[in-house]
């Protein structure tokens, strides 16, 4: 039963991927939240998760110190990370697939960039 | 490179980024006129988003609108008619000025190499205005050019009937 972890710091967008998920006949049964980078570790941690979604500039702990302390603790590495961000240069998307992410989707992105960017992750109904 | 040779470019690059945005996340009309560099004292607003970034070049990135228009935005972004100014609707506001500053940085950084941004800032009220501070020293690199004197390129847009602005301010850092 897919569950899928937010990371982002802004509760709209958190809402607006929800809302484009349950649009586009991915199937995910539940969505779990975080605003940053540690509760993202805490909820990781405390939920099995299928698919996490990670936005890269945010407070206390970013998206990729987020990546890279996942990564680094040994477990979970079988969870696909999607960086869903603003940042959009070749060398942090470099970065962040170095750092153990498995999906990249620069913001602002329609529902069908999410879709096809999540149909590597998620089933489609 | 000069900035006053980078700024048809970057203005440029601040409409393509809005463009963008709007065709993608916002879905409202958006047209929009030539940007010109304007001095703070011209600058009266009910809501700033702002982005700051450093690197290189430093600066801010701001949306500057009516309260009117941050509803109409929000309420589009959330898909529910938004009518009063809540912590949701800066929220909204905060995310549409990072996606513009985050394109633009992205487009900025091939001339003006690797910069950081801020976490967005929304500052809501009734006819704000910027006030920079007099003979205000540059300090470091990471203050913020609201402190200073320069103009800032101003881009005019207009969206479902509503006039909005970006205007951004960019410094090279000391070295």
């Amino acid at each position: 039963m897919p569950k899928v972890l937010i990371i982002d710091d802004s509760a709209v967008m958190r809402k607006i991927i929800q809302r484009n998920i349950q649009q586009s006949g991915l199937i995910v049964d539940e969505f779990v939240e975080a605003g940053d980078g540690r509760e993202g570790l805490e909820k990781a941690a405390s939920n099995n998760i299928d698919l996490i979604l990670c936005d890269w500039n945010m407070p206390n702990m970013t998206g990729i110190d987020f990546v890279k302390a996942l990564r680094g603790s040994g477990q979970k590495n079988n969870v696909p990370i999607v960086m869903v961000t603003t940042e959009g240069s070749e060398a942090k998307i470099e970065e962040a697939k170095n750092s153990g992410a498995n999906g990249y989707l620069t913001k602002p992105f329609t529902p069908d960039q999410l879709k096809s960017k999540l149909g590597n992750f998620l089933l489609v109904k | 490179m000069a900035l006053e040779s980078m700024m048809e470019t970057i203005a440029l690059d601040i409409t393509e980024s809005t463009k963008t945005l709007f065709e993608t996340m916002i879905m409202m009309d958006l047209k929009y006129n030539e940007a010109s560099l304007v001095d703070d004292t011209q600058i009266k607003t009910d809501v700033i988003g702002m982005v700051s970034f450093t690197g290189k070049y430093h600066g801010v990135i701001a949306l500057f609108c009516s309260k009117r228009f941050a509803l109409k935005v929000a309420s589009t972004m959330l898909m529910t008619e938004l009518t009063e100014f809540t912590s949701e609707v800066k929220d909204a506001i905060g995310e549409v000025s990072n996606m513009i500053a985050g394109n633009v940085k992205t487009k900025l950084m091939a001339q003006c190499g690797d910069m950081h941004l801020s976490i967005p800032i929304v500052i809501a009220g009734e006819g704000l205005s910027i006030t920079a501070v007099n003979n205000h020293p540059v300090v470091a690199d990471t203050t913020l050019s609201c402190f200073s004197k320069d103009p800032w390129l101003m881009t005019p847009f207009i969206s479902n009937n509503e006039k909005f602005s970006i205007g951004l301010l960019l410094k090279e850092s000391n070295k």
